[in-house]
């Protein structure tokens, strides 16, 4: 009884991964919605963390996404990536007007650290989803203060892996983006005990 | 050996026979010689032997001469001879030994050889035993082919059957496709012969066809030549039928004038009538021309009505705008009352509440806070400027401060070294007293000492003493001397060092001049410092620092790269539809300039929108001018008639549309009084009867059908009236 209930709590490397990719999802979707890069009829309401939230429906973004984060999910169960960027761009230019970084930060939990693929968290799954309901809240703030997106604009997810990392097929290296005349604000973070996420939002200083 | 043995036995024997004898006598050699002839074959080393065993009876006689007591020359020859056999015999013995050995070892090679041969027999016997399991075996797997070879053989000669079966049965089936070939080329050549008749019958008939043809074309040309006749004859019927048709027409022409004969027989009967009503017709001529007076004044009064209310329109147009403008300019107005309501509200808010609400009030008070608010920038610019002068004042202070401090430093640092040199030269001086004393005691001493050798040894001649103490005492002191120089040299490379040491003014200066600079560069580099941190800071937001470790990837089939390629697809496409869009464009003009020209030649068929509208406009300013001028021109007219009137005396209207003139004088008696005249085809003036006309007959007669002259018949006219008017009036 006891084993079970303590195995109940744990999060594993895999479990946080998973948190974290679902924190994804729901992030990205949220800022596609607010920052207006789709029409507002392309989007689905969900509620999720308490909150409603708009998804899109496009089956192209979705399967994108769904790649993406599978992807990500594997290497975050590694704890290979550094950060993983949301860049928004002018679609016609290809100017960097915005960019969200979640940063993510291995963290050894407070389990049996001996062995470092093996690592366990007894944070319990509630505080987490409130402390993302809290972030996703602040995402949706943003949207007061960021500049106006007034142009046709897309996005592409990026992410900052280990150099030695193999990449599977369809990925590609790509080159760091800039943002000219940046500003950058941090919103809150959250951590599943074994992953720190600090989300960064970085735009264009309107001239 | 056993010969030489023997041999060598004989000769002793003989040599004792010799010794036996003992009687001197010549040495015989004969038996020698023969026992050397029986050996003489028996190996060529035996000659040597020979001389040996010459050296041996020598040796022999040697020995017989020492027994027999020989000369000792020859007794020595002979030892020298045993000696030198001894040797020789002891090589001999050498000799066997090592054949003897070299024997054993062949013996041994042998025996070796033997056993290798032993081995190797054994070897080939059991390489024999296997080979012969082999050529067995071999024997068996022979066997097993040969069985296997009668079997493929029964095989063969049963395949040789089935073969040879199958080829006879292919034979006879080539033999039945022969004979079936044989009938197929039968029925071919059967067909053929048919075919090649039908040609023939076809031939025929294309022959018989071909004489039709010529048949029909003759007959064609008979045809043609016969419908050009029919059309000859056609032409002449269409000649006669329109000579008929004229013939007609002249009839008809001749029946309607015969009509119009008999009509005119009517009209000249109907006429006659007429002529015979014509007092009828004059009553109501006169009838009909009242209605016409009457018609044509409705008609003046229409028009004049028509106008009007063409001109209560206009009126009505622009009340209507007026009307419209009042009712937003209402709007306007209650806006700008709610509008002043808020000043007013704003106004007593910011005014003071006991005051009357005004805009100079609301002025004065904004210019108030304006000049509080000047005085406050003034007084906050004034205190910031002196905050920055404090500041910088403090600055300087601070640096002058720290300037100071390094000077005590500096000082400190000396004092502390000069202390140091101090305490040290203390320390020498008090080593050097210490030596010093040490000195005086040593000399003392020496004081003693030569007392006591002046007690003690008083032997000793006391110049001799002395001249030493001297020595030893120079000595010393050339020796303190020296120590003193050094001591003296110390202490002033010491002062140098000091001197050294002490900084100079200039280098004060200089050192100061550094320290400055120092301070700046080290101001700059802090700013540097805190703008690095900055930028550390922002870059640790943006998190992309020692990006070297990561490398950054993405997925391929990005949306992106898909709104890229999108876009880049729009663009292409919207470059191709402007290219197409332009060639249109120029391919419209030049058609549109060929149109113009069109339209030009052809006299303005299809016009051009803008053209249209532009004529449109210009007729409608066209217009505008034109009513502008009929305005004019009737105010003229009017003016110019009243001017005629009042000058002339007679009002002269136009009526109908005819030109056709009444004329009516001022001092007419009544408006019924009235002249008309007619302005006919020739341009002559001619008078129409009127019932005024007919009560001025005697006149008319008098001046118009005698002078023929219009102004002097109403010159008359107008005396005439006048002068009656002014009679009534008297």
């Amino acid at each position: 009884m006891s084993t079970a209930q303590a195995t109940k709590n744990c999060i594993t490397l895999k479990g946080s991964a998973q948190i974290i990719v679902e924190y994804l999802k729901y992030g990205i979707n949220s800022i596609l919605f607010q920052r207006g890069i789709y029409p507002a009829e392309d989007f689905d309401n969900t509620q999720h963390y308490g909150l409603t939230i708009l998804m899109s429906k496009d089956p192209k973004i979705t399967t994108f996404l769904q790649n993406v984060l599978s992807q990500t999910e594997e290497w975050l169960s590694k704890n290979m990536i550094n950060k993983i960027s949301m860049v928004i761009t002018n679609a016609h230019t290809k100017e960097v007007l915005e960019c969200w970084d979640f940063k993510m930060q291995a963290e050894l939990g407070d389990g049996d650290t001996s062995d470092p693929s093996k690592l366990t968290s007894t944070k319990e799954l509630s505080r987490i989803q409130n402390e993302i309901r809290d972030v996703m809240r602040q995402i949706s703030a943003t949207v007061s203060y960021l500049p106006l997106l007034d142009c046709i604009c897309t996005f592409d997810v990026m992410i900052h892996t280990l150099q030695n990392t193999e990449l599977p097929a369809k990925w590609d290296e790509t080159g760091a983006i800039v943002i000219q005349n940046a500003q950058a604000v941090q919103l809150r973070s959250f951590s599943t005990g074994l992953h720190k996420v600090d989300t960064v939002v970085n735009y264009k200083m309107s001239t | 050996m056993d010969e030489i043995r023997s041999s060598m036995d004989n000769m002793m024997a003989q040599f004792n026979d010799s010794v036996t004898h003992s009687a001197p006598k010549k040495l015989l050699f004969n038996r020698l010689s023969t026992s050397y002839t029986d050996d003489f074959i028996a190996s060529p080393k035996k000659r040597r032997l020979d001389s040996s065993d010459n050296n041996l009876n020598s040796t022999g006689s040697l020995n017989s001469s020492l027994n027999s007591s020989l000369g000792p020359w020859q007794n020595s020859q002979l030892r020298a001879d045993i000696i030198e056999l001894k040797a020789r015999n002891s090589q001999l013995q050498h000799e066997v030994e090592r054949q003897i050995k070299e024997h054993r070892r062949a013996m041994a090679v042998a025996e070796s050889k033997s056993t290798a041969l032993k081995q190797q027999c054994d070897i080939t016997s059991k390489k024999m035993i296997e080979m012969e399991r082999n050529v067995q075996i071999m024997r068996k797997r022979e066997v097993a082919l040969k069985e296997e070879a009668c079997s493929a053989r029964a095989e063969l000669a049963q395949l040789k059957m089935k073969f040879d079966d199958s080829i006879d049965s292919l034979q006879k089936e080539k033999s039945q496709q022969e004979e079936d070939a044989r009938d197929v080329q039968l029925c071919i050549n059967n067909d053929l012969a048919e075919y090649r008749r039908m040609a023939h019958r076809a031939d025929l008939e294309l022959q018989a066809t071909r004489t039709e043809l010529e048949r029909f074309r003759r007959r064609h040309d008979e045809f043609k030549a016969r419908v050009s006749g029919h059309e000859d004859l056609r032409s002449d019927f269409e000649k006669q039928s329109q000579s008929l048709k004229a013939a007609n027409e002249r009839i008809k022409e001749l029946e309607y004038e015969i009509q119009s004969y008999n009509d005119w027989k009517e009209v000249t009967k109907a006429s006659q009538e007429r002529l015979a009503s014509v007092p009828d017709l004059q009553s109501e001529i006169e009838r009909l021309r009242h209605h016409n007076k009457h018609l044509n004044t409705l008609i003046g009064d229409k028009l004049l009505l028509e106008e009007k209310v063409h001109d209560y329109k206009t009126r009505l147009d622009r009340e209507e705008g007026a009307r419209a403008e009042a009712v937003s300019l209402q709007v306007k107005l209650s806006h700008v009352e709610q509008e002043l309501k808020e000043w007013v509200k704003v106004a007593q808010d910011h005014c003071l509440p006991n005051t009357l609400v005004s805009p100079m009030a609301l002025r004065s008070r904004i210019e108030q806070l304006l000049q509080e608010d000047i005085v406050h920038v003034a007084e906050k610019t004034t205190s910031e400027s002196d905050t920055k002068h404090l500041q910088a004042t403090v600055r300087e202070l601070e640096q002058k401060c720290s300037v100071y401090l390094k000077n005590i430093e500096d000082l400190n640092i000396g004092l502390k070294r000069h202390k140091n040199f101090k305490e040290r030269l203390q320390r020498k001086l008090i080593t050097v007293s210490k030596e010093r004393d040490f000195y005086k005691q040593m000399v003392e001493n020496f004081d003693k000492d030569l007392t006591m050798s002046n007690t003690s040894m008083a032997d000793m001649t006391l110049d001799m003493q002395v001249r030493y103490r001297m020595e030893v005492l120079e000595r010393t002191v050339t020796g303190y001397k020296d120590m003193c120089a050094t001591l003296e040299r110390e202490i002033q490379a010491m002062r140098q060092q000091e001197q050294l040491a002490e900084p100079s003014g200039e280098g004060y200066d200089s050192v100061k001049k550094e320290l400055d600079t120092l301070r700046l560069e080290n101001d700059r580099l802090r700013r540097r410092k805190e703008e690095m941190e900055l930028e550390l800071m922002h870059r640790c937001l943006r998190g992309d620092f020692n990006m070297k470790e990561f490398k950054v990837v993405h997925l391929s089939e990005n949306p992106a790269a898909e709104a890229y390629e999108s876009s880049k697809n729009v663009m292409e496409k919207l470059q191709a539809e402007i290219e197409r869009l332009k060639r249109r464009n120029k391919k419209l003009e030049d058609d549109q300039e060929q149109r113009l020209n069109e339209t030009t030649s052809t006299g303005g068929m299809t016009m051009n929108f803008k053209e249209f509208n532009q004529l449109r406009a210009e007729l409608e300013s066209a217009n505008g001018k034109m009513r502008k001028m009929k305005e004019c021109f009737k105010a003229a007219t009017t003016e110019f008639r009243d001017v005629c009137y009042m000058l002339l005396g007679y009002r002269i209207d136009r009526i109908g549309a005819n030109s056709n003139y009444r004329i009516s004088s001022m001092y007419a008696e009544s408006p019924e009084d009235y002249l008309d005249i007619t302005l006919n085809e020739s341009n002559c003036l001619a008078l129409l009867e009127s019932p005024y006309s007919r009560t001025l007959k005697p006149a008319i007669d008098q001046q118009l059908a005698a002078s023929n002259s219009f102004p002097a018949f109403f010159s008359a006219l107008t005396l005439e009236l006048f002068q009656r008017a002014t009679v009534t009036i008297t």
